[in-house]
C-alpha cells in the first residue's frame, strides 16, 4: 500500500492534478471559515456590480482622521478618470459636424477642447444622426460639468427644525482618509451576480455543493456499476444476460436525454441537492457495469480464483478477497471519472433550468444558469460567469489529470 | 481560334444583356411608373383621387436586404397558424394582436389608434380628428365615419356595413361570441354606407360602461364583409371550423401583408398600393419595405440579437439594459433616457388566496404584516434591475405610475396606509397587536396552529422567481414559515384560474396596464365579486376577495361622469386595498419594453421629441406612426 501509494505520488501528472484539485477543495473548505457569511445574502442593490473594492461614502466622511497628500498630477488624473481617448475623438466629431474646421480642434488641448465644447454644445441642435448619440453627448456633457473645479466641498447637514443647511465639513481636494479607519468598507474579488450576491463568496459555496453532487453522483455511479459488473462477469449465464441487456439498453439511450427527463419529472420542490446527485449517478454506471464485467470475466478463471473456489469460499468472499483488490485500482480511477463527468451533469442539467432548487444552493451549474438567464454576456459581465467557467475546467481537468496518471501507473499497458 | 472569338463575342453579349437589363431594373426602382402613380413609395397620390388596385403579390425572394427590413423581437415566439383576423388560434402576434393598448395594425385596422401617451383616440379608418367619434345626447349610442380614402387590399371601399358586419358575425361566429364586449355593447349597426353606430348595454337607464365602447375603437379590427361571409360560408358557419381556418385568401386594409413565414421568421412586406398614402392619412408610405419578427430561442438569444443589430426594435426584458450604451457604447436606446427607462403601467401582483385551507389568510392583519414587510426596493433592483419607478417615487395605489391615474385619487387622504415596504419592526408589532405571536413550532400560530404558506409563480419567470423568494424572505423574517414553490407554466395556469384551488397562498400574476377603460377595468379585475367562484378564470381577482361595498362602487364607477365624485369613490376603493390587502403590487413594470438599435434605422420615438408617438414596438396602437418617421441612419 505504502508502495503503491510513493509510486502514484512520483507520477507528475497525478501530482499536478491533485495539487490542483486540493488547492480548489482547500478553497471550498477554508474560506467559509475564516470569512463566514451567508453566500446567498443579497447585498447589492444593483445587479452586475464590478469587482473592486467599495468604501462607505457616509463612512468616508464621518471618519475621524483625515491627511493631507499633495499628490504630483492629482488633477490631471482626475481629468483622465472623466475624459477618455474615446471621449476626446468624439467631442472632436461633434465639433467638427458643428461646422469648426479641422485644425481648430486639438484632441491634446484639454483646457482649449473643453472651451470649445462648452462654447459649442448646443442640446437642442440634435447634431448626432441618432438618438444614442445624441444622449451620449448629453451624458458627456454631464460628466465634463465642473470636470476642472478645484474649490473645496462643503457638505452640510439639513437641520429639520429650521430647514436650513448647517456645515458639517469642509473637503478639500488634498483630503485623504486611510481605508482601515473606514468603518464599512467591502471588497468584492469578484463583483456580484444579478441578485446583488457576492459572486465570489457564492462561488466557493457552489464549488463545495458541486463536490457534493459530484461525490454522491460519483459513489452511486460506481457503487452500481461496480455490483452489477461483479455479479455480471463473475456469475454469468442468465444473470450476465439480463444484466447485459438492461446495460446495452442504457448505453443506446444517450444519458443526458435520460437525465433530463428524469430531471424534468421530478417536481422542482423535490430537486433538491442530493436528489439531483443521486438521479445522475443512476444515470451514468453503465460503461463502469461493462469494464469491470470485462475485467472479472478475465480474472474468474485465474488459478488463485478456483483455488479458493474449491476451498468452499462462499461467493461474497471470494469477490471481495480474490477478485476486488484486482480491479480495485481500476474502481478508482473509474471512480474519479464519475466525480468529474457528475459535476459536468449538474452543470449542464442546472443550465437547462432543471438542477436543484433554484436560490435555496448555489451550485456552479446554478451561477451560470443565472447569468444566462440575466444576459451576462450582453452586459459585459465576465465575472459572473468566467470564473464558474474556468472553476469548472479545473475540477474535471484536475481529476482527469489524477485520472491518466494513475492509469500510467496501473495499466500494465502504458507502464513504462 | 474561331470558336473562341465565337464564345468571347457570346460572353461579351451576355454580360451586355445583363447589365441592360440590371440598368432597367434599376430605373424601374426609381421613376415614377406613369400608368399606377400610387406605384411609388414615398410620393402622395393625388388627394382627389381615391380607390387603388387589387393588390398582386410579389414573389418571394430569400435575400431581403437588411436596409429594407425592420426586425422587431419578443412578439412572436412560435411559428403561426395562419392570416385569421377573425380568430384567436392564429398565434400570429406580428399581424394580429387586439389589445386593449391598442390593436396591432401593420395588417389590419381599426377604426382609431390608440396613444397610451395621451389616453386618447387617432382616426385611422375612422375619417376626423383625435377623439373624432361623437356621442348622441344621452350617452347611448357612440358614432363615428369611415374615411373616404380607405380601401381594401382588393379594391373595393371600406364600409360602415364591414364595421357591423364585423361585430355581428363576431357574436355569431366567434369563439368567445364577443363575450367580453358584450355586457357593455348591445349592437353596431351601419347608419348608411359611412356613419358606424355603436350602441350602449343600458344599465339603470344609463350606458354600462361608456368607457369600454371607446376602448373598442382601437381594440377590435374592421374586417371587410364579403370575406367574412366566404370564410363563414366556406366553413358552413360552423364556429370551430371558423377558427381554425387559415385564411390565406384574406384581404386587408393596412400598409403591409403576409410576405414569408416558416419556423424560423414571419416576414411581412409593405403593400404599396397602401389607401393611407392619401393625404387625408399618412400622406405617404411607411418606410420599411419589410416587416419581420425572427424567432429567437429565448430571451437571452432575442437579447445578443438586438446588442449586435440584427434586431431593431426589441419587446423584451434587457437587464441592466443602460450597460449597452454606457458600459459597451452600442447604439442602443430606450424611450427615456435615464431611469426608468420605459412608460410603467403594469403592476406584477401578489394575491393572497381567500380559499386556502390553512389559517390565517382571512386575517387582514396577516395579509398587511407580510405586505409590509417585504422588500420592494430588493425587488426593483434585483428582478427589474431598476427600470421601473418606485414605490417610494409612486407611492401604491390600484392606480398605475402614470400621472393621468395618479390624479384620479386623493392620495393625501390615504397616505397613512401606503406602505414602502421592508417594515420588518411594524409587520411584527402589527401581527403582535393582533394576538398572532410565536409558539411552540418556532413560528407564529393562530388557535395552536403554525402559520405556513406556500408563495408561488411560474417556474422560469426569472424576474418574478425573484420577487416571490423575497416575498418568502418576508415572512420568515417576521415569523411565517414560507415554502417557496415554482411549477411549470402549464401547471401554474390551471391553478391560478381555478376558483378552488388550494395549492398557492401567496401566489403572483400580472394586472391591466392602460387602456381608456383604465383604472376602472383594473380595479375591477383586481377585487370584483364577477370573478369569484368561476372555473377557468382569466379574468381577475385570482384570489377570491369578496366585498359588497367595492362591487357597489365597481358598477357605479362606469356611469359616473362627475370627476369629483369619481375621485371619491376612487379614493375609497384604494383605502379598502390598502386596508384589507387582498393582493399587493410588488413592482411596476414596463407596459411594453421598447429598445431600439439604430446601427440600421434611425427615427425612433423618444420621450421629449414632441411627436408624441407611444414607445410600443412600432406596429401597436398609434405607435405605428413611427413606421413613417424612420430612415437609415
Amino acid at each position: 500500500m505504502k508502495n503503491t501509494l510513493r509510486q502514484v505520488f512520483r507520477s507528475g501528472k497525478f501530482v499536478t492534478g491533485f495539487v490542483i484539485f486540493s488547492a480548489i477543495l482547500l478553497l471550498a473548505v477554508i474560506y467559509p471559515i475564516i470569512s463566514p457569511g451567508n453566500p446567498l445574502q443579497m447585498i447589492g442593490l444593483n445587479s452586475f456590480i464590478k469587482p473592486g473594492t467599495y468604501v462607505s461614502v457616509y463612512d468616508s466622511l464621518n471618519t475621524q482622521r483625515t491627511y493631507t497628500f499633495k499628490l504630483p498630477g492629482a488633477a490631471e488624473k482626475r481629468i483622465d478618470s472623466k475624459l477618455s481617448n474615446e471621449d476626446r475623438l468624439n467631442i472632436k466629431d461633434y465639433l467638427l459636424r458643428f461646422g469648426l474646421p479641422e485644425e481648430a480642434v486639438d484632441i491634446e488641448q484639454t483646457h482649449d477642447l473643453l472651451a470649445l465644447w462648452w462654447n459649442n454644445y448646443d442640446p437642442e441642435l440634435r447634431l448626432g444622426s441618432t438618438i444614442a448619440e445624441n444622449r451620449y453627448f448629453a451624458r458627456l456633457d454631464d460628466k465634463l460639468a465642473g470636470i476642472f473645479e478645484s474649490e473645496d466641498i462643503e457638505v452640510g447637514e439639513l437641520d429639520p427644525d429650521t430647514g436650513e443647511y448647517v456645515r458639517k465639513k469642509m473637503v478639500t481636494e488634498t483630503d485623504y482618509v486611510n481605508v482601515s479607519d473606514v468603518a464599512n468598507v467591502i471588497r468584492l474579488p469578484l463583483g456580484t451576480d444579478n441578485f446583488g450576491r457576492d459572486t465570489f463568496r457564492e462561488l466557493v459555496s457552489a464549488i463545495g455543493t458541486s463536490l457534493q453532487i459530484g461525490l454522491i453522483a460519483g459513489t452511486v455511479a460506481t457503487l452500481i456499476g461496480l455490483l452489477l459488473g461483479l455479479l455480471a462477469g463473475y456469475l454469468g449465464g442468465v444473470a450476465d444476460d439480463i444484466i447485459m441487456f438492461f446495460s446495452n439498453l442504457f448505453t443506446v439511450i444517450p444519458g443526458f436525454v435520460l437525465l433530463i427527463l428524469i430531471a424534468y419529472s421530478i417536481d422542482q420542490s423535490q430537486r433538491g441537492v442530493t436528489t439531483v446527485a443521486i438521479v445522475i449517478g443512476l444515470t451514468s454506471w453503465v460503461w463502469t457495469t461493462r469494464s469491470v464485467r470485462a475485467q472479472v470475466i478475465s480474472l474468474r478463471s485465474r488459478d488463485h480464483v478456483n483455488l479458493s473456489k474449491l476451498s468452499g469460499h462462499s461467493l461474497p468472499r471470494l469477490i471481495i478477497t480474490d477478485i476486488l483488490p484486482y480491479i480495485a485500482s481500476y474502481v478508482v480511477m473509474a471512480f474519479i471519472l464519475q466525480i468529474s463527468s457528475g459535476i459536468l451533469a449538474e452543470a449542464g442539467l442546472s443550465m437547462l433550468g432543471l438542477g436543484p432548487k433554484t436560490t435555496d444552493t448555489a451550485t456552479l451549474g446554478l451561477m451560470m444558469d443565472w447569468a444566462m438567464r440575466y444576459t451576462a454576456h450582453i452586459s459585459g459581465a465576465w465575472w459572473a460567469y468566467y470564473p464558474v467557467v474556468l472553476v469548472i475546467a479545473l475540477v474535471s481537468f484536475s481529476l482527469n489529470l489524477m485520472n491518466t496518471g494513475l492509469d500510467q501507473i496501473f495499466n500494465p499497458q502504458l507502464r513504462d | 481560334m474561331k470558336v473562341k472569338r465565337l464564345l468571347a463575342l457570346a460572353l461579351v453579349s451576355c454580360l451586355l444583356l445583363i447589365a441592360m437589363a440590371a440598368c432597367a431594373s434599376g430605373d424601374g426602382d426609381t421613376s415614377p411608373d406613369p400608368g399606377n402613380p400610387s406605384n411609388n413609395p414615398g410620393e402622395p397620390v393625388d388627394p382627389g383621387s381615391v380607390g387603388r388596385d387589387p393588390y398582386v403579390a410579389p414573389t418571394v425572394i430569400t435575400d431581403i436586404p437588411r436596409t429594407e427590413v425592420l426586425y422587431i423581437n419578443g412578439l412572436q415566439w412560435g411559428p403561426l397558424a395562419g392570416w385569421n383576423p377573425f380568430s384567436s388560434a392564429m398565434n400570429n402576434a406580428l399581424a394580429i394582436t387586439q389589445d386593449p393598448d391598442g390593436a396591432r395594425m401593420p395588417m389590419f385596422e381599426a377604426p382609431y389608434m390608440y396613444n397610451i401617451l395621451d389616453n386618447k383616440m387617432y382616426p385611422l379608418l375612422a375619417s376626423g380628428g383625435v377623439d373624432g367619434y361623437t356621442w348622441n345626447a344621452d350617452g347611448t349610442e357612440l358614432s363615428y365615419k369611415i374615411k373616404a380614402a380607405a380601401y381594401w387590399s382588393d379594391g373595393t371601399k371600406v364600409t360602415a356595413h364591414d364595421a357591423a358586419f364585423t361585430w355581428s358575425a363576431g357574436v355569431q361566429y366567434s369563439r368567445d361570441g364577443n363575450a367580453n364586449w358584450k355586457a357593455y355593447i348591445a349592437d353596431v349597426v351601419a347608419q348608411d354606407d359611412e356613419t358606424v353606430v355603436i350602441k350602449a348595454v343600458m344599465e339603470n337607464g344609463k350606458a354600462a360602461n361608456p368607457l369600454l365602447m371607446v376602448t373598442y375603437l382601437g381594440q377590435q379590427y374592421i374586417l371587410q364583409k364579403a370575406w367574412l361571409e366566404k370564410l363563414i360560408d366556406r366553413n358552413g358557419g360552423d364556429v370551430s371550423a371558423i377558427a381554425d381556418d387559415t385564411s390565406e385568401d384574406v384581404v386587408w386594409s393596412g400598409p403591409y401583408t403576409k410576405y414569408f413565414a416558416d419556423d424560423t421568421k414571419i416576414v411581412l412586406i409593405r403593400d404599396d398600393d397602401y389607401w393611407g398614402q392619401h393625404s387625408s392619412m399618412w400622406g405617404k408610405l411607411p418606410t420599411p419595405k419589410y416587416l419581420s419578427n425572427v424567432l429567437y430561442e429565448n430571451n437571452a438569444a432575442g437579447d445578443s440579437a438586438i446588442s449586435v443589430g440584427e434586431v431593431d426594435v426589441s419587446q423584451q426584458f434587457i437587464a441592466n439594459v443602460h450597460l449597452l450604451w454606457e458600459e459597451l457604447g452600442l447604439p442602443i436606446s430606450t424611450y427615456i433616457a435615464e431611469e426608468p427607462y420605459f412608460i410603467s403601467a403594469n403592476m406584477p401582483t401578489a394575491y393572497f388566496n381567500m380559499n386556502s385551507s390553512k389559517p390565517g389568510l382571512d386575517n387582514p392583519a396577516v395579509r398587511k404584516a407580510i405586505a409590509i414587510a417585504v422588500d420592494y426596493d430588493l425587488i426593483l433592483a434585483n428582478a427589474m434591475t431598476n427600470q421601473s419607478p418606485s414605490f417610494k417615487d409612486v407611492p401604491r395605489s390600484l392606480m398605475n405610475p402614470l400621472p393621468a391615474e395618479q390624479a384620479m385619487y386623493d392620495r393625501n387622504s390615504v397616505s397613512s396606509l401606503q406602505w414602502v415596504g421592508n417594515d420588518i419592526e411594524g409587520a411584527k408589532k402589527l401581527l403582535d397587536d393582533a394576538g398572532i405571536l410565536i409558539g411552540d413550532s418556532g413560528y407564529r400560530e393562530i388557535d395552536g396552529q403554525k402559520l405556513s404558506y406556500t408563495v408561488s409563480c411560474p417556474s422560469g419567470w426569472s424576474d418574478w422567481e425573484a420577487a416571490m423568494h423575497i416575498v418568502a424572505d418576508a415572512g420568515e423574517a417576521i415569523g411565517i414559515e414560507m415554502v417557496t414553490f415554482f411549477p411549470d407554466w402549464s401547471v401554474y395556469q390551471t391553478h391560478l384560474t381555478s376558483a378552488f384551488q388550494d395549492e398557492y397562498d401567496i401566489f403572483m400574476f400580472s394586472t391591466q396596464g392602460i387602456s381608456p377603460a383604465q383604472p376602472w377595468s383594473r380595479i375591477r379585475a383586481l377585487l370584483s365579486t364577477t370573478f369569484v367562484g368561476t372555473d377557468g378564470n382569466w379574468g381577475g381577482n385570482f384570489g377570491q376577495y369578496v366585498n359588497d361595498e367595492v362591487d357597489q362602487l365597481i358598477a357605479a364607477i362606469p356611469q359616473e361622469s362627475d370627476s369629483a365624485k369619481l375621485k371619491e369613490m376612487y379614493t375609497r376603493l384604494v383605502e379598502i386595498y390598502l386596508t384589507e390587502v387582498p393582493s399587493f403590487s410588488l413592482m411596476y413594470r414596463p407596459e411594453k419594453f421598447h429598445i431600439v438599435n439604430e446601427s440600421v434605422w434611425t427615427g425612433f420615438t423618444e420621450q421629449g421629441d414632441g411627436r408624441n408617438v407611444p414607445p410600443v414596438n412600432c406596429i401597436s396602437g398609434y405607435a405605428i406612426a413611427d413606421l413613417y418617421n424612420l430612415r437609415l441612419s
